[in-house]
């Protein structure tokens, strides 16, 4: 087993990031806010990050927290102008968002290193952060998710027309889900940047984005398994199909049409779904359909 | 100077236009941002350059650039957008995805025909010839691009208002089960505005390859993002809003260009695009749009 882990070592942290990330998407989808938003929370966190520890002396640990807390604010800002946003604006607006974020860090060259990005960053995150990291935003979600907040934002997400009516503050319920989509972006954001060496711009790009919303359109948006599914799948998919490396592209583009078609929920809400029939032996859909 | 670059700006903005015009005209018809739209620009391009690699001439190449890149936007909506449709009628989100899903699709073909090569229409396939109005220069392939946006807009403009198929076309961005009632194939209308979309977009792909001189797979993507910006400021869905602001974004970026710092160009477009959604999410020039426009109620 050990054996395993130390072989595969990369690819499981690999596997851990983009859990992280994932779960920063997920929270925003699931209260019903189609934020893209987080790739722009993750590069604030690891420059912010990197920076921190490269010039001005921080340790990892209170400049992982000050990436977090900064990058909260970040989405605490950012849900005042999008509360009043709905659908494809929020969509296009988040993706503005972006984009603002990574020219600003080509303009910022003093402080970003510009094109050619910040380099020599120590190595102050292992394995075992990650995990960590990834638990405490598993009980975070998981907890919020069993308490009001997450009825909340399953009704939000199902009708808004109806949670509001049910007496729902939706601008409350959206702000909250932007401030921890953002704390949790700017987490794995920090964790990524001291773990890598190096950070560039063009990491945070359009690219990003589409791998971020892929994990979620595969995982689902309404569960717990839904990002670690959605994180495995792309994990573990390009080892599998080694043979077919030249053709990634084309396989991720075919799995993503195929799953929005076939399986609208994600594999992981499917597959908790069924779960849950079996157990309450009720055929009611306990997830929600798509509506967004 | 500064008039010489306000002439560039306008002459890039009528390149969004036409891209941005099928993009927007999906969205006042199905209400679906069209991710795929890059791939098919881009596919277009590449028709073109492969076309004129083979002897075909010229004006032939760029007929069935428009033709193939039509047809693969039809394909686009039988593949990625029916059969969410035939499921439900709320596919904003889940068109998003099948869309980007495609795009990748296109762009990895592409990315293999090329052998990830930038491309480059041979010499002498399109005149360089350069004219000198009121102290300006122009060049011929500028001209030809304004004439094809007015002509293209203007017959867009007429077969949606005047003609019997852009009543159709109208009726269903209006309403589908109405028009369904009323006779009128809301699938045959998707078909066709799709087509239309697709063929906008594939001599934009060619008229691109032709300005900068070079066609590659990931040639889409910027337009893309260009065309966010362009139907926000315009309003989603709106056609003139999409001409308008097209022409708007392409003087503001060559002026920001040519006087500011890199970065801050694309910074300052998206801040403006972020402001717009804020304070007029439909659109600067909404009111003024066609009827296939249909904003968000």
């Amino acid at each position: 087993m050990m054996q395993f882990f130390t072989a595969n070592q990369a690819l499981f942290d690999f596997f851990l990031l983009s859990l992280g990330f994932a779960y920063s998407q997920q929270i925003v989808l699931r209260a019903g806010v189609f934020s893209i938003a987080t790739v722009g929370f993750v590069a604030i966190g690891a420059y912010l990050a990197g920076y921190l520890v490269t010039k001005s002396e921080f340790g990892g640990l209170p400049a992982i927290l000050a990436a977090t807390l900064v990058a909260g604010l970040g989405g605490l800002l950012l849900s005042v102008p999008l509360s009043r946003l709905r659908g494809v604006f929020q969509a296009i607006a988040t993706l503005a968002f972006v984009e603002i974020v990574l020219n600003a860090l080509y303009y910022l060259e003093p402080y970003t290193g510009g094109a050619m990005g910040m380099n020599r960053i120590p190595k102050l995150v292992e394995s075992w952060h990650l995990l960590i990291a990834v638990a405490i935003v598993i009980y975070v979600v998981w907890s919020i998710g069993r308490s009001g907040i997450g009825r909340a934002w399953d009704a939000i997400r199902q009708d808004e027309t109806v949670a509001a009516c049910l007496g729902v503050s939706i601008r409350k319920y959206h702000t909250l889900a932007f401030v921890l989509s953002g704390a949790i972006g700017g987490l794995f954001g920090a964790m990524q940047g001291l773990y890598f060496y190096t950070i560039t711009p063009e990491q945070f790009g359009f690219a990003m984005v589409v791998s971020v919303l892929t994990t979620i359109v595969l995982g689902g948006r309404a569960t717990l398994a839904g990002p670690i599914a959605g994180a495995l799948i792309l994990a573990v998919l390009p080892e599998i199909a080694r043979p077919l490396a030249e053709n990634r592209l084309f396989l991720h583009g075919a799995i993503l049409l195929a799953v929005i078609i076939f399986v609208p929920d994600g594999v992981g809400d499917l597959l908790v779904h069924k779960l849950r029939q079996r157990r309450n032996g009720t055929g009611r859909n306990m997830i929600g359909g798509e509506t967004s | 100077m500064m008039l010489q670059q306000i002439l560039n700006g306008i002459a890039s903005g009528a390149v969004y236009a036409l891209f941005a015009l099928g993009f927007s005209l999906i969205f006042g018809v199905q209400r679906i941002l069209n991710l795929a739209h890059g791939g098919v620009f881009m596919a277009g391009a590449f028709v073109s350059f492969y076309a004129v690699d083979t002897g075909v001439p010229f004006p032939l190449a760029i007929l069935l650039a428009m033709v193939v890149a039509g047809l693969v936007s039809v394909l686009i909506d039988l593949i990625a957008i029916q059969p969410l449709r035939r499921r439900s009628h709320d596919i904003e989100y889940a068109a998003i995805v099948s869309t980007l899903g495609i795009d990748m699709m296109l762009i990895s073909v592409a990315q293999q025909v090329s052998n990830t090569q930038v491309l480059r229409f041979p010499f002498g396939t399109f005149p360089i010839q350069f004219f000198t109005i009121f102290g300006l220069r122009i060049s011929l392939l500028q001209l030809v691009i304004f004439a094809a946006v007015i002509v293209l807009t203007g017959g867009l403009g007429w077969y949606l208002n005047k003609t019997s198929f852009g009543r159709q076309i109208r009726a269903v961005a209006e309403n589908p089960s109405t028009a369904s009632l009323l006779g009128v194939s809301p699938s045959a209308v998707y078909l066709q505005t799709f087509f239309i979309a697709g063929a906008l977009a594939g001599l934009t792909g060619v008229l691109i390859g032709l300005s900068f001189n070079s066609i590659h797979f990931l040639m889409g993507e910027p337009y893309m993002l260009k065309a966010f910006v362009v139907v926000v400021i315009g309003g989603l869905g709106s056609l003139t809003g999409a001409v308008a602001a097209s022409l708007l974004l392409g003087v503001l970026q060559a002026l920001a260009v040519a006087y500011l710092p890199t970065g801050v160009p694309d910074m300052l477009i998206f801040a403006i695009l972020f402001l717009v959604l804020l304070v007029q999410p439909n659109g600067l020039f909404g009111a003024a749009g066609m009827a296939a426009r249909v904003g968000r109620k």
